[in-house]
């Protein structure tokens, strides 16, 4: 093959991509959709469950204040710290829960696999940034709530290239 | 006692033709790394690596954590091939703690790693196209990549350093109708990849910058160890993943691709054939699966090894053959993890790839040795 045509295809190559659709996700209007509601651990048959790890959700009345998973975070990334809960919250016996520090977590979920009490899952929230050091740091009573999410891009492909639909 | 300078920092005495120079530590053509070379003209005279800026301590690190808490950190070093990294200690780990792995398990680990191999493949080329100067080949592989990265997520639960694999089988199975998901997905990736022939592969501009640059001779290659591609490149037939099937690779249909040349421009194919053949792989994979069945063997809380043992592992990672060596005393830490990368082997091979090379042409050849600053480093 000449030089000539060899540099010929390569431009037609690009040129044909001026047709294709656009494989961009423009991230704050379209947000990725995951499966299910964020990894989860069955601590039955010891197999976790797929979805997203993202921020922790704490279920009170299941936490019985065992510290597992602080322990588990301990030769990870030392994120998970036992705090005193308050009386007039619903609590365990020795009244104290995981806190966690989003900006130590890296994310692998051991914490769950842990937990053997149903009492922490992860959730499809990722959206955590903050302005100070401190607003990273969720409490128990933060890691109670079930995030709100508008998941809803998903990859589609036809004729004119892969998009997110 | 006498103290030693490490090389580029003494006074060298050196000819007035001749000049060091210091590429690197942060310079975008070297990564993490530092490249003294001395120049005559425009011609590269002598070549010294100097690697280490990146180093982390994984290795003593793991000697402090149990054999499951060691899994998020030991995947550190590449980022991109996680799953391809933790493979062997897993393999190893699994040995020393003597657990058996459910056959779905083995064919959910292969899917991944072929996945995960595609990954850093793509990362690569992506470095590589903008290191010749060809954007294009920047742009495309870093947007194709995100379809891989997407299937991963699903699997996985994170775009990077996934922490997939235990010692046991992997952490949870697959999502369900994944199968479809992601055949139509590689199909797709599969059809895009083969696009780059016409713009890069076969391209002229590219065939001139690399043809007969940084030429390794077969004998070359297995002097100094190299492994992976770069060997592949040299006209050497071996894959770990025919060699020494691990897992159920030995049950797939594996096919080998092997160039004579050993120039930069075979360095750089070997990979983007390597990815489409990753892609027969994963779809054999997903044919051949079982339906059904666990994914993790259960494990005591803290496992430990019986006494003294020693073990051995390695797999076909996206750069080459990765080793992973453990020790155990039968407490629940390791004694001992050595990691042994292809990155650092393939490293060897550089200073003698560019003597008598020009300047303009280092770029290609360190890049084309599919070289990770932070795995040669630890």
């Amino acid at each position: 093959m000449g030089t000539a045509t060899g540099i010929i295809r390569a431009l037609n190559s690009g040129i044909k991509h001026i047709a294709m659709k656009r494989f961009t996700l423009r991230y704050p209007e379209e947000k990725l959709k995951f499966v299910g509601d964020g990894y989860q651990f069955d601590p039955s048959t010891g197999v976790g469950i797929a979805g997203l790890k993202g921020r922790h959700m704490l279920f009170h009345d299941h936490c019985t204040g065992c510290q597992l998973c602080s322990i588990a975070c301990e030769g990870v990334a030392e994120a998970i710290a036992m705090v005193k809960v308050p009386e007039e919250q619903k609590h365990n016996k020795k009244s104290i829960m995981p806190q966690i520090d989003y900006g130590k977590c890296v994310f692998c979920g051991l914490c769950v696999d842990a937990c053997p009490f149903y009492a922490l899952y992860m959730t499809n929230d990722y959206e955590l940034s903050s302005f100070s050091k401190e607003g990273l740091i969720y409490t128990p009573a933060q890691l109670q709530v079930k995030p709100y999410v508008a998941q809803d891009s998903e990859i589609q492909i036809s004729d004119r290239g892969a998009t997110h639909g | 006692m006498t103290f030693k300078l490490p090389p580029g920092l003494a006074l060298q005495k050196v000819d007035e033709r001749i000049m060091t120079l210091n590429v690197g530590p942060q310079h975008p053509g070297s990564g993490h790394m530092r490249l003294i070379v001395q120049i005559d003209g425009d011609y590269i005279v002598a070549c010294d690596p100097d690697p280490g800026y990146v180093h982390r301590g994984e290795e003593k690190m793991a000697e402090y954590r149990n054999y499951i808490l060691n899994i998020p950190h030991l995947e550190r070093p590449v980022i991109h091939d996680s799953c391809n990294v933790l493979y062997p200690y897993v393999l190893g780990a699994e040995e020393i703690i003597g657990i058996e792995v459910s056959e779905r398990a083995k064919y959910v680990r292969v899917i991944a790693s072929e996945l995960n191999r595609c990954i850093y493949i793509m990362y690569w080329l992506a470095i590589y196209g903008i290191f010749l100067g060809h954007s294009t080949m920047f742009m495309w592989p870093a947007g194709d990549r995100e379809l891989l990265i997407d299937l991963m997520e699903k699997i996985t639960g994170a775009r990077v350093t996934h922490a997939y694999f235990v010692p046991g089988g992997v952490r949870n199975d697959l999502p369900p109708n994944f199968e479809d998901v992601c055949l139509r997905q590689v199909n797709y990736f599969e059809k895009r990849i083969k696009e780059y022939a016409a713009i890069f592969y076969d391209n002229p501009i590219l065939i001139a910058r690399t043809r007969d640059t940084g030429v390794l001779s077969r004998q070359d290659a297995i002097r100094y160890g190299t492994t992976g591609s770069v060997l592949r490149a040299s006209g050497v037939d071996y894959d770990l993943r025919v060699k020494e099937p691990y897992d159920v690779y030995e049950e797939l249909d594996v096919h080998t691709n092997v160039m004579k040349e050993g120039d930069s421009y075979a360095r750089s194919k070997i990979p983007w054939l390597d990815m489409l053949e990753s892609c027969n792989i994963i779809r054999q994979a997903l044919q051949k699966i079982p339906k059904s069945g666990s994914v993790r063997t259960k494990l005591k809380p803290n496992p430990k090894g019986k006494g003294l043992d020693s073990v051995y592992k390695r797999v076909e990672s996206g750069r080459g053959s990765l080793g992973c060596y453990i020790v155990s005393d039968g407490k629940v830490e390791p004694y001992r993890v050595k990691l042994s990368v292809p990155s650092f082997r393939n490293l060897i091979a550089l200073p003698n790839l560019l003597r008598g090379e020009k300047l303009g042409n280092m770029p290609s050849v360190y890049w084309s040795l599919n070289y990770w600053p932070v795995e040669a480093d630890r």
